[in-house]
């Protein structure tokens, strides 16, 4: 009985002094603590691997189920509404120069242009960037579509579809009469432009109501993701 | 091996909370996409005059090279410019030919401190990076305490450590013995 003591009192001891060991190790790589002290654009201030840590995955943005108002500069440099658009299904794509998958979508932002203009729907660039590097591409790469230009303003209109922290780009498709339809983070690809525009269509022909045609995008989308 | 538990971690709690955004009944794929602190995740040290800085990046993302820097932020700190590993290249039809870096980079920085060290180490660091699924993050800019890095600064600082790991094999070994020889007492005899 004696002897069976000691042994779970060695094997505790053992398991103690190995606790205080790994408790105590530290870490043989370099760099193991940092705070942050400030985020400058606008990004959470988080970072440390020690403290809590940041959520994993980016919160659902709250979509509006109408466009939200707001002004921009055009290319010209005149203040114009998004509602200077209404009655136009819109294809609002936010991008910005220095973005490469936002270049990359271009040529098929120009090809919705031209295929959807005669059913009613026209693309409206939004750059978050600055004017002139914004005019500069736009001409250089002979951008056809309407463009609106901005950079905390051109944020603050991001917010307003729920993306307090963009990334880029996000396109976002309204109906005609305004009710936002779908938010497309990422670069957008044609079978997904067309899936979306396609129930935008049946909206605006009274086919369907918006949380059909929400629900209907959403299976498309992941059925087309997972066929890739 | 923090790092490591942290990710693993964050891995679970994504794998877990991340409901797809098409069973959220949203009509928006955000949640495809990490958050920047999560798919670019920096730290940073010092090492006797050398300030490190370590991003440690998600699979499926990327930082620029040529869009990453390291600035001095208090008032009395001197860097001289970071030095980068090489990169691996990426080729963009509109960028061209880009140095890219995935997984994890260590940038290092050689300092020197004016006022010998009277006000905080504090350091700006500036990166952008993209995802491979075709999207990109703005620039980030934050503002960093390196911390005197814990190996360099506690190097032999634990005494007992030694005596703790001996001690404990020790006991180990006493405890196996005894049980051992406890068991060769039960044995009936043959």
């Amino acid at each position: 009985m004696n002897r069976r003591i000691a042994v779970i009192a060695l094997l505790a001891l053992g398991m103690a002094a190995g606790a205080w060991f790994q408790f105590t190790r530290r870490s043989p790589e370099g760099p193991t603590a940092v705070r942050v002290a400030a985020g400058e654009a606008g990004t959470p201030d988080s970072g440390d691997f020690a403290g809590e840590l940041p959520s994993a995955t980016i919160p659902p943005p709250k979509i509006p189920d109408r466009l939200p108002q707001f002004s921009l500069e055009d290319r010209s440099g005149k203040t114009t509404p998004i509602a200077s658009f209404a009655g136009k299904s819109l294809i609002i794509n936010f991008w910005a120069t220095w973005c490469a998958p936002c270049r990359s979508e271009i040529p098929l932002l120009e090809t919705l242009q031209a295929e959807w203009a005669v059913r009613g729907a026209s693309v409206v660039g939004i750059a978050v960037d600055h004017r002139d590097e914004v005019l500069e591409f736009a001409d250089r790469f002979k951008i056809g579509y309407p463009l609106l230009i901005g950079e905390q303003d051109a944020l603050d209109a991001a917010a307003s579809f729920g993306v307090a922290s963009p990334v880029f780009p996000f396109t976002v498709f309204t109906d005609r009469r305004g009710e936002v339809v779908a938010l497309f983070i990422g670069e957008l690809h044609k079978p997904q432009a067309e899936l979306i525009l396609s129930q935008v269509q049946q909206l605006n022909d009274g086919q369907i109501e918006l949380p059909a045609a929400r629900r209907a995008i959403s299976a498309g989308l992941s059925a087309l993701r997972s066929s890739t | 091996m923090k790092i490591l538990l942290a990710t693993v971690l964050l891995l679970l709690a994504g794998v877990s909370s991340a409901k797809p955004w098409w069973m959220r009944d949203s009509a928006s794929n955000e949640t495809d996409f990490l958050p920047p602190d999560v798919a670019f995740r920096v730290s940073a040290g010092v090492d006797g005059d050398i300030i490190k800085v370590r991003w440690v990046i998600a699979d499926g993302y990327y930082l620029y090279r040529q869009r990453m820097a390291i600035r001095a932020e208090s008032p009395d700190l001197v860097t001289l410019a970071p030095a980068m590993p090489p990169g691996v290249i990426k080729v963009d039809p509109y960028f061209g030919s880009q140095e890219i870096y995935r997984q994890q980079v260590e940038a290092a920085v050689r300092f020197t401190r004016i006022d010998g060290g009277a006000h905080p180490l504090q350091i700006k660091v500036i990166y952008q990076g993209c995802a491979d699924a075709g999207l990109c993050y703005p620039p980030i800019t934050k503002v960093i305490y390196p911390e005197v890095s814990r190996a360099v600064a506690t190097a032999g600082s634990h005494p007992f450590e030694g005596i703790a790991i001996l001690a404990g094999g020790v006991a180990f070994l006493l405890a196996g013995l005894l049980l051992r020889k406890g068991r060769k007492i039960e044995l009936p005899a043959a």
